[in-house]
């Protein structure tokens, strides 16, 4: 069973620190690809929903190649504990 | 995708710090657009369930729990229904499922028991016998969710909390002055009304285990399918003349008409509301749901023929004003404004 995508978005900060949209697209393409929910719209919403609580921080910003802005966000220690304390050890191993 | 070097580091100043801009600005104001439509239609939610009620057999339901509950039950279940629809649209039906297998999920489950069967249910059985002065009662939830925090998170209220919980209170005993002439079940009516407002305080704590890690689209539209089925199922069978009130109800058709437009109101109301607090705070976002308690009162005015006493007015206004203080320092408008 998948992850909620939110929560997926969360520990996928976990594992890695860092990253930006696209960044985490990419990694979770394999399991959510397929769905319709899969969009870059959706993304934005769950990276800044989870910033709005505190779980994630907004390092920098920047233009892609295609001058498309692109957000960087790095977990915060309220995000590594929340997935610590509330995702099941099977999910948070790298 | 891009790796690390790929990307065209900008300088501040530049097209990117332009387009940061724009984007913080169009989240900002799309955060307000949502805190004020969320008021506006939990306000139309509520003054169309009175609506609903005014048909037979509602209307003429014996007892003070059997016609609140059964709207309470159709109007959360048809709520939860509209969601359905508006998330199959967003291709994220799966992820009920597998929001309800997390712990974050069932704590949220827990919540909405509380906040939708007995909080929405005490709302509504509130309307029913104190009329619109239930609206600005239900609304110092916020004073109450203050107060759980406090017990059960150990979050120390500021003075600012504290005062805005004062005027709370001091709204609420200014609402109950004068009695309205006609309204034999007025107190009664008060106090549901304060139980729906300790449900719904409480109902925020428990999305305080991890639940910020849901979606809140996914979030609401199993809060209103589970409340809804929960007062239907396992609720109404032990009202008495619950059930064939139900099926009167069903028969009649009118009635749930109105239900279906109070749950569409509900549904964005509620998806609005999550959606203002995920981009301009929870703060912000909650200070601008309250004022339903101001246009629930406006409304039932306009379209129900509730009297107006200077009683109402100033109490609400002080409940409004107080739980926004409850949950935000109105200079930070200000701050934000600015940006």
């Amino acid at each position: 069973m998948l992850l909620p995508v939110r929560t997926a978005v969360l520990n996928h900060l976990y594992k890695v620190g860092r990253a930006n949209v696209e960044e985490i697209m990419t990694a979770l393409e394999d399991d959510y690809g397929q769905e319709k929910q899969f969009t870059k719209k959706l993304y934005i919403d769950h990276v800044m929903a989870l910033e709005a609580n505190g779980l994630l921080e907004l390092e920098n910003y920047d233009l892609s190649e295609k001058e498309e802005l692109q957000l960087h966000y790095k977990i915060t220690e309220d995000g590594k504990n929340t997935v610590v304390k509330y995702v099941d050890k099977k999910y948070r191993v790298a | 995708m891009n790796s690390e070097k790929d990307i065209l580091r900008t300088a501040p100043g530049t097209m990117a710090d332009i387009k940061m801009k724009s984007l913080n600005k169009s989240f900002h104001l799309t955060g307000l657009a949502n805190g004020f439509v969320s008021g506006l239609t939990y306000a139309i939610y509520s003054t169309l369930v009175v609506v609903a009620t005014g048909y037979d057999p509602l209307a003429s339901a014996a007892g003070i729990l059997a016609a609140p509950f059964v709207c309470s039950g159709l109007n959360d279940f048809l709520a939860g229904i509209w969601l359905l629809i508006y998330n199959a649209k967003q291709g994220r039906l799966r992820e009920l499922g597998r929001t309800l297998r997390t712990k974050p999920g069932i704590m949220l489950v827990i919540g909405f028991l509380l906040g939708g069967p007995i909080a929405n249910g005490a709302y509504l059985v509130g309307l029913g016998l104190a009329g619109a002065y239930a609206i600005p009662i239900s609304a110092t939830c916020s004073l109450f969710g203050a107060i759980f925090s406090w017990i059960f998170l150990k979050q120390r209220p500021t003075k600012r909390v504290v005062g805005g919980m004062v005027m709370c209170v001091a709204g609420a005993i200014i609402i109950n002055f004068v009695k309205p002439e006609g309204a034999p079940n007025f107190t009664l009516g008060v106090i549901f009304a304060l139980v729906a407002a300790i449900a719904w305080g409480a109902e925020g704590v428990f999305s305080s285990f991890g639940g910020a890690m849901i979606d809140t689209d996914v979030a609401v539209n199993l809060r209103e399918l589970i409340s809804g089925l929960v007062v239907l199922i396992a609720v109404l069978p032990f009202i008495s003349g619950g059930i064939k009130l139900l099926g009167g109800t069903l028969v009649a058709g009118i009635s749930v008409a109105w239900l279906a437009i109070a749950g569409l109101s509900a549904a964005i109301s509620f998806v609005c509301w999550y959606k203002a607090n995920s981009t301009v705070g929870t703060a912000v976002g909650m200070s601008l749901n309250v004022t339903y308690a101001f246009w629930g009162v406006l409304f039932s005015v306009i379209f129900l023929g509730q009297t107006m006493t200077p009683t109402i007015i100033i109490g609400s206004i002080v409940i409004v004003f107080g739980a926004i203080l409850v949950t935000m320092n109105p200079l930070d408008l200000f701050k934000h404004g600015e940006e």
